[in-house]
């Protein structure tokens, strides 16, 4: 008997996925990249969908230096959404991101809840877009010490003036520092989102070992990379469980095998986020090792994998 | 170096062929002919312990100290886990790289140049005063260190003309840079005027900076921030300059002094 290869290709809802990695938002810029690494980036695609930086209305200059901090296995961030600002970002970015061999999946954050519909109405017009992330989980711009996505009425409140004003997949992205993640999912979902992406990062902080003051210039930010793969393993199991829309999980993905696990506990795609920081070409040797794994373990399709963790025993 | 002569950048894993203490730092020489082909003094590299260790889990800028044929070599200094990690690199180990990275020191002017190097900042200076010695360049070197242990780093550059200060005197003069370096920017009339290469920490540069404005001579500066990704995606390693952020990673390390905002 031939062995058949195993299906890398999966369907995140209307996105036909060459195999289920895509990369987190604000962790990979291939107009960048392309510039300086030698791989062609745009034949050589290492994502199944491409997702640029969060862009809001107008542009930001992010937080104070300093904004990055390595911790055990994890990575502090307090950016602060830099970004060109939707209007340049639609102008000078998404004509070049065309060329990509990947659906785009543009990401946007506002300040109010009104501006996530303004920036899917301004999106809606594009056809390179494929879908939009609802960043409501960004821990770095907030005024009061809390994300929009932390409270489930302005999250549905954000989803339902962007689906009013849009009729591509919309996808929202939750945030891990809530009580209960399900009911802000729920409401999500309620609102019209046609998808989830589990987790944006972890809030956290670091001192200076030094001056025992706080190192990051926004004293706080959010935490990544492989300290928080069980936090966010956690909530796409529980999410993918009690909603019927498709997952997109992440946090702390670094390896094949965590790809493997995201998908068993209910993501239908994985993205990797710090650990492109690692290794700009990462998500294209976890694609090849996913294939490995799967072979080995005869595992016959990527949709025959996932929520394979919630099944009865 | 500008966006037309920009070569592209690549990730290779490299053996460590040598690995020698100098004075508190350690300088490590790995194998990456491609690295040292195209490197341009003030470029650096994103580099870790090659495998699947997830702790430390970023690689580390580190300055290309020198290059020579197929050797890349780095100047490190065990201040964290990772810069510890890299000083511990034994011949036969593996380091995975990236580079060469970043914008480094335009080498284009005529003047003698006076490098300026303050601890571990003085790396990057080695092939740079090598390649503007090549070039005909008159180089002067102005090193500072807080004690012996890291003055030691000095003999990196004994084929120059070079003035060796620690703070505590322990070895060449007692002081900072910023004492001998006025002396050293003197315009002789019909001549082109010196000009400045300086790495080392903040209140140094900004040193540098205000001396070099205050005798009209030009000076670039190399700077140190925290990075993740090194090429561009993260948007973390930004520095204040006149009007905006910029990413240290790829509109710098090096600055114009005077772009920077303090």
């Amino acid at each position: 008997m031939v062995k058949m290869p195993p299906e890398l290709a999966v369907s995140l809802g209307p996105l036909k996925l060459a195999h289920p990695i895509i990369n987190a938002s604000g962790t990979f810029d291939v107009l960048e990249a392309d510039k300086i690494l030698e791989a062609d980036l745009f034949h050589d695609f290492p994502f199944a969908a491409y997702v640029p930086k969060t862009v809001t209305l107008e542009p930001r200059e992010g937080n104070t230096p300093p904004r990055l901090y390595e911790t055990p296995a994890g990575l502090l961030n307090s950016i602060g959404l830099a970004n060109k600002g939707i209007e340049s970002f639609i102008a000078e970015d998404l004509p070049r991101l065309r060329e990509l061999p990947a659906p785009i999946i543009a990401s946007v954050a506002g300040g109010r809840t009104e501006d996530y519909g303004r920036c899917c109405r301004l999106l809606d017009a594009q056809e390179e877009v494929a879908a939009v992330e609802l960043n409501v989980s960004c821990p770095n711009v907030e005024t009061d010490g809390r994300a929009l996505g932390s409270d489930p009425q302005q999250t549905a409140r954000a989803a339902a003036l962007a689906r009013q004003e849009t009729s591509k997949f919309l996808i929202v992205k939750l945030s891990p520092n809530v009580t209960d993640i399900v009911a802000v999912a729920r409401a999500a979902a309620g609102a019209g989102a046609d998808c989830l992406s589990v987790i944006n990062t972890v809030h956290g902080m670091a001192l200076d070992p030094w001056s025992l003051k706080p190192v990051l210039g926004h004293t706080t930010g959010g935490l990544s990379g492989p300290a928080i793969k069980p936090v966010a393993l956690r909530a796409v199991y529980l999410v993918s469980r009690e909603l019927d829309i498709p997952v997109i999980g992440m946090g702390g993905v670094t390896t094949s095998q965590d790809v493997l696990e995201f998908l068993a506990a209910g993501a239908t795609a994985v993205a990797v986020g710090t650990a492109n920081f690692r290794d700009p070409l990462a998500a294209a040797r976890l694609a090849l090792g996913l294939k490995e794994l799967m072979v080995e373990r005869g595992i016959g399709s990527v949709a025959g994998l996932i929520g394979r963790a919630q099944a009865p025993p | 170096m500008d966006a037309e002569n920009f070569i592209p950048a690549s990730l290779y894993v490299c053996p460590v062929v040598a690995s020698r203490p100098v004075g508190a730092y350690r300088q490590v020489a790995f194998v990456a002919p491609e690295i040292a082909a195209l490197a341009h003094p003030g470029q650096f590299i994103m580099v870790r312990r090659a495998g699947p260790a997830l702790d430390p889990l970023l690689p580390r800028p580190m300055c290309i100290s020198d290059a020579d044929s197929d050797l890349v070599k780095i100047l490190v200094e065990p201040v964290g886990k990772g810069s510890a990690k890299l000083a511990a690199s034994q011949v036969g180990d593996r380091l995975s790289v990236m580079g060469p990275l970043g914008t480094g020191f335009d080498l284009e002017g005529e003047g003698p140049a006076v490098l300026v190097g303050g601890g571990i900042g003085v790396s990057p200076l080695v092939l740079t005063a090598g390649t503007l010695a090549e070039r005909g360049r008159a180089v002067r070197c102005i090193l500072g260190f807080r004690a012996r242990q890291q003055a030691v780093a000095a003999e990196l550059f004994r084929d120059f003309d070079v003035d060796v200060l620690t703070e505590d005197g322990s070895m060449g003069r007692t002081g900072l840079v910023n004492e001998p370096l006025p002396g050293c920017l003197a315009i002789e009339p019909g001549q082109p005027a010196p000009e400045v290469f300086a790495c080392g920490p903040d209140g140094m540069l900004w040193e540098v900076a205000r001396i070099s404005r205050e005798c009209g001579v030009r000076a670039q500066v190399s700077v140190a921030t925290h990075m993740a990704c090194g090429i561009g995606s993260c948007q973390g390693c930004v520095i204040r300059t006149k009007g905006s952020y910029r990413k240290a990673c790829t509109s710098g390390p090096v600055f114009e002094a005077g772009e920077l905002e303090w």
